[in-house]
């Protein structure tokens, strides 16, 4: 179930002030056109009631077209002030959608990247959609409060001016109908957040599919795949359905409160004839129920029943799922000595009632050595490289690198003094160039030379056009952005490197290649082991098989774990027994040779 | 018939207005009756309007005689209910329409997508793909309404120039003079706005697109804590968005503030005209306001503005669902496959050649995998595997040449007979699904839950399925899963189903060695009913198969059993440093 909209209540309100209140310059002159541009609302029945009167009705049409040219030089200031008052809302609501779309982007990234956190699927439909949605009903509601209120005065005013009685007339109807409305303006809140949930539903949905194309095709399930976009599909249809028929209840407040004044005046009109009124004050009054009331009493309720309530609703959401502050980094700029890393006691697991992946690991990485990490799937090796990179924060225990708690260094220091490769190798669409400086934005042409050659990149380099071409990330396999990857840590001075998995996609060959290249480079070099090769090539290897901890030389590891010789052993099986049991073979396959 | 590889030819953006026309025109059919309800009332609405001010100047001229004012009062209080009546039932009505067009429209669009298929991706950036069902189908699905209305929203004001010039001749002129200047106004306004629009909407995929990027590398971005310069990155764009957004503007202002001009100008002159016939005792105080109220409604082609603005959305939103849907599907036959009588299929490449980015892949290339065998594809990497696998079930068509199952070509199969046939299991799956069981047993048929779990064991993902908090019946959002266990899904995906030939794509990449083994047992071993082509990088992957397809530059290089071409110290160099030997074993006791 959604939850409450106690944010409604309280958060929106409040950053919708605060865009405003970003630029009370703009403001001030928004209400001073705004006053313009009803001024010919204002003159409007005053001035037809006068040419009838003092004019057409009196045989003077020469008074009754002066009358007429006043309220035509009204119009002119009124459209001038039309302009100034568009320009005015740009000027307040194209920076508030540009601070949208920032909290959305911040609030995306942020979430993704926390501890846990999962790539943000939702991100796009409220940067595409709903930040629109906010942008289109903000400028509406401003436009149309504003409007609402100075055109109610001064069609109030007005009227005032002509017959102070009329007033009468207007206002309990007015009031009855705003009442309705109002009354109902929390039922259609409901529904508009349900049309609004609905509709994120149905972006993640596609999301999905759009996502897995390769895999509803090659699973032959398009038809379950549809299937799954087609319910969620439905359920915004119905919600869209049922806000339409909140849209019958506004209608009928418009009734009450706009047309019930009109025909009020009608009614007393014999008798405000008699009691001294002229045709033209009532055909005046007529024009200000008809052209300035109704009119505003309608724009209010539409705006606030449909545009005002998406801005609530959407807003909310967006805030909900936007940035959060982030508490200031420790005042301790610590700077480690050295680069030993050091786990005392490290425990750690994901959730409170999952069982520790890592426990009590005690473990000291001296500055310098190559280690790797072997074991079975699922042993922790990833999460134990997390908490070496400080990315991971341990339940129990400490990381110390080079003697000073990871939690006590910046993150600045951090990036600076360790670099961690995760499996998923991230080439963004940004030139070779940047993205192979990513880490380093100083690095030199030679040293992306020096670093590309040294990989195997140069040919992957040249296919794409060189340091200044632009990558498009779909174009690379997977193999090939590991590699911009590990070229990207190599580039930095960061003495400690911790490789998760981060080969995984290369082959062999590429493999060793990379893993020799980085132990050449000096410093510390972790790796997440994917293949056990990568352990014969490390000076020390931490063998991981559940809560149990091994580190050692391979030899030692050979000697005392059984684990670590089976390890060893499969993938030595690989050059021993390759002949498998019998299988009729065609014959055609092998003439091909 | 299928040589030409779906849309080789047909670039993304080739889709025309017309053709976002003639697809907002289908879309909007799908109102049905609610849009020809929302027409009648609509109707209803724009002659109670209509009639209104002739109703409202009888009562005010009735009022100093005090004759029919009763009458004149009724039926302005008729016209009134009609109205609001007519109004409440249009405003369900578009309600209705909306939902109806736009949900056929959304999955419209996701019914061409999967048909497309991977093509898709190669063709649109996901996220843009993702803003075009949702944002950009919701406003094409507005179309049917919108063009009504715009159609019944021109009634009023042709209504009052008619009204006024029986009222008054001259009164009419005057406000026809008035409204052809309106309309020209409008004319620009639809042709520049379009235009903007589309660079905004632009704007934004770019924007979209760099955010899904990074989602893709969250754990880099952040062990380097470059949050800050990811955020400044995926808004580059910004200020053109602001500055397309910024047109949009100027358009609006120019816009309005012309209507507010003509609009008010124009009944000034109407009444003033008016005015003259009072004096000259043409015309009533009662007809005098009805001619102003008249020209106000003529001077309500303004406000056709915003729908007419919407209308250039739908169309926008329309072109850009017109080309996803240009876009051309994959074709499937009628073929039915021979009996394999349980043995598994026989999949043959008669001189394949396929490319990919411009380069030549793969070339004339000939391969027979014997039904029933279990082949590993080896090969450098970019070398082409991937793509071999792919076109083993057509999920891409080779440019040249034949791809057979039992001597059928793929292309004539139907696509039932096909996916029955093929299966797949991927390095990276995408799992789809809302528990973890759907996630297993997603593909053709519905494997039963005994079979699920089955597929789960072979593929050495019970035991985590079975630690999750509801085990198989678990939600997929729920359970976060390693890259290993995903893997293990996609396989037990792979082996719920009951294939003729299993293709596994590096399937097994990211397990262990002691998992990777255990699954290479269950695929090298049991029955053998079915043809195993598995792409392999390593040589233990390699060894377990009968057969080791190796390719080089573009094609075959042997087809021999693994223990053969090992002689070969090329081969051997393939696996690199699995090829070295380790330190002598059985050192310790």
């Amino acid at each position: 179930m959604p939850p409450p909209l106690n944010c409604a209540t309280n958060t929106v309100p409040r950053v919708l002030l605060a865009a405003l209140r970003r630029y009370p310059g703009a403001l001030v002159r928004l209400a001073v056109w705004s006053v313009l541009e009803v001024l010919p609302l204002l003159l409007s029945g005053y001035g037809v009631a006068h040419a009838l009167d003092d004019g057409f009705l009196a045989g003077r049409p020469g008074t009754g077209a002066a009358w007429l040219g006043v309220l035509a030089v009204a119009v002119l200031v009124g459209a001038l002030a039309t302009r100034h008052v568009y320009r005015i809302l740009a000027e307040i609501v194209e920076p508030f959608r540009d601070d949208l779309v920032n909290n959305v982007v911040g609030g995306a990234l942020q979430r993704s990247t926390v501890l846990g956190g999962r790539p943000d699927s939702g991100a796009v439909a409220r940067l595409t959609h709903q930040v629109e949605v906010v942008r289109d009903n903000f400028a509406g509601l401003l436009l149309l409060t504003t409007g609402f209120v100075v055109s109610t005065v001064s069609a109030v005013i007005g009227m005032a001016t002509l017959t102070g009685v009329v007033g009468l007339l207007v206002l309990p109807p007015l009031l009855v109908g705003l009442t309705v409305f109002l009354v109902s303006l929390r039922s259609m809140m409901t529904r508009q957040r349900d049309y609004v949930l609905t509709d994120e539903a149905v972006a993640e949905s596609a999301s999905t599919v759009a996502h897995s194309l390769r895999d509803v095709v090659a699973c032959g399930a398009e038809d379950r795949a549809c299937a799954q976009v087609q319910r969620q599909v439905d359920a915004h249809a119905d919600a869209e359905r049922t806000l339409a028929r909140m849209t019958a209840v506004r209608t009928l407040s418009v009734a009450v409160g706009g047309w019930l004044p009109v025909v009020g005046l009608l009614v007393a009109a014999p008798w405000l004839l008699a009691t001294g009124s002229t045709l033209g004050i009532i055909a005046g009054a007529l024009v200000y129920l008809t052209q300035g009331l109704l009119p505003a009493l309608k724009a209010l309720v539409d705006g606030l029943g449909v545009g005002g309530m998406k801005l609530v609703v959407t807003l909310d959401r967006l805030v909900e799922a936007g940035e959060r502050p982030v508490p200031q980094e420790t005042a301790q700029r610590r700077v480690p000595q050295g680069h030993d890393l050091r786990l005392d006691g490290v425990t750690f697991s994901y959730g409170r009632h999952a069982e520790p992946v890592v426990d009590q690991v005690n473990l000291l990485i001296p500055q310098g050595q190559h280690l790797a990490m072997v074991g079975p799937s699922g042993a922790g090796k990833s999460t134990l490289a997390g908490l070496l990179a400080a990315t991971h924060v341990p339940d129990r225990g400490v990381v110390r690198l080079g003697g000073v708690p990871v939690g006590d260094l910046s993150s600045h220091t951090l990036a600076s003094h360790r670099v961690l490769i995760p499996q998923e190798a991230y080439v963004f669409a940004g030139t070779v160039g940047e993205n192979l400086r990513y880490l380093h934005p100083a690095a030199t042409g030679t040293e992306l030379d020096t670093v590309v050659d040294a990989l195997g990149l140069r040919s992957v380099v040249a296919r794409l056009g060189g340091y200044d071409a632009v990558v498009d990330p779909g174009t690379l396999s997977a193999g090939e952005r590991q590699l911009i990857a590990v070229a990207r840590a190599h580039l930095t001075p960061a003495p400690v490197l911790i490789l998760d998995e981060a080969t995984c996609h290369l082959d062999p060959v590429a493999e060793e290649r990379v893993e020799r290249v980085l132990a050449a480079r000096g410093g510390t070099l972790i790796v997440v082991a994917h293949r056990i090769s990568s352990a014969l090539r490390a000076q020390r290897i931490v063998l991981m098989d559940g809560a149990n901890m091994l580190a050692g030389t391979h030899g030692e590891l050979l000697a005392n774990s059984p684990l670590y010789r089976d390890l060893v052993g499969l993938w030595d099986m690989g050059q021993g027994s390759m002949v498998r049991d019998t299988v009729v073979r065609e014959t055609t396959g092998r003439s091909s040779l | 018939m299928n040589s030409d590889p779906a849309g080789a030819s047909a670039g993304p953006h080739t889709s025309t207005w017309k053709q976002a026309d003639r697809l907002l025109l289908t879309t909007g059919r799908h109102g049905g009756w609610w849009i020809w309800s929302l027409a009648l009332a609509a109707l209803l609405v724009a002659s109670a309007e209509i009639l209104l001010p002739t109703a409202l100047g009888r009562t005010l001229d009735a009022v100093p005689g005090g004759g029919h004012i009763t009458w004149a009062l009724l039926a302005c209080a008729t016209l009134i209910a009609i109205m609001v009546a007519g109004k409440v039932i249009s405003d369900i009505a578009t309600g209705q329409s909306n939902a109806r067009c736009t949900a056929w429209l959304r999955m419209t669009l996701v019914r061409h997508l999967v048909a497309i298929g991977p093509a898709a991706i190669r063709r649109f950036e996901t996220g843009d793909l993702v803003t075009r069902v949702t944002r950009n189908a919701s406003e094409a699905g507005q179309v049917g309404i919108t063009a009504v209305m715009v159609g019944i929203g021109l009634l009023p004001p042709v209504g009052s120039v008619i009204a006024l010039t029986l009222i008054d001749p001259w009164v009419g002129l005057t406000a026809l003079a008035g409204l052809l200047a309106m309309a020209g106004l409008l004319r620009v306004f639809v042709r520049d706005n379009t235009e903007t629009i589309r660079g905004y909407l632009h704007s934004q995929g770019l924007i979209a697109a760099r955010l899904l990027d990074a989602l893709s590398g969250t754990r880099t971005i952040a062990a380097a804590g470059s949050i800050e310069r990811e955020r400044r990155r995926i808004l580059q764009p910004l200020p053109g968005l602001r500055e397309h957004g910024m047109g949009m503007w100027r358009n609006q202002v120019r816009m309005t503030s012309q209507a507010a001009v003509i609009g008010p100008l124009l009944q000034l002159s109407v009444v003033g005209v008016a005015g003259f016939g009072v004096v000259a005792g043409r015309l009533s105080v009662g007809e005098l306001y009805a001619a102003s109220r008249y020209a106000v409604m003529a001077g309500g082609i303004g406000s056709a503005v915003g729908l007419l603005n919407k209308l250039s959305r739908a169309r926008a939103g329309g072109r850009r669902a017109a080309e996803v849907l240009t876009e051309p599907v994959a074709r499937y036959g009628d073929a039915r496959l021979p009996d394999c009588s349980g043995k598994g299929g026989r999949l043959e490449f008669r001189g394949v050649r396929v490319s990919a980015a411009g380069d030549t892949v793969i070339d004339g290339l000939d391969l027979v995998v014997p039904a029933g065998a279990t082949v590993a594809v080896v090969g450098r990497s970019g070398g082409g595997k991937s793509l071999l696998a792919a076109l083993a079930g057509r999920l891409a068509d080779p440019e040249r040449g034949q791809v057979l199952l039992d001597g059928v070509p793929l292309p004539d199969l139907s696509q039932a007979e096909l996916r029955g046939a093929v299966g797949f299991a991927f390095e990276r799956p995408a799992l789809v699904g809302h528990t973890i069981e759907d996630v297993i047993n997603f593909g053709p048929g519905n494997p039963t839950a005994g079979k699920v779990r089955q597929a789960a064991a072979s593929a050495r993902a019970d035991t985590f399925i079975e630690r999750l908090p509801q085990g198989y019946r678990t939600e997929l959002a729920a359970a976060p899963l390693s890259g290993g266990e995903m893997q293990r899904l996609g396989l037990a995906r792979a082996f719920a189903h009951s294939y003729r030939v299993l293709i596994l794509d590096d399937a097994t990449s990211s397990l262990d060695t002691v998992t990777e083994r255990q699954v290479g047992a269950v695929l090298a071993g049991g029955y053998r009913n079915q043809t195993r082509l598995i792409i392999a990088h390593r040589a233990a992957t390699a060894a377990r198969t009968d057969l080791v397809a190796w390719l080089d530059r573009g094609n075959l290089r042997g087809l021999r059993p693994h223990s053969e071409l090992w002689r070969d110290p090329d081969y051997r160099a393939l696996f690199g440093a699995e090829a070295v030997p380790a330190q002598p074993l059985g050192v310790p006791a």
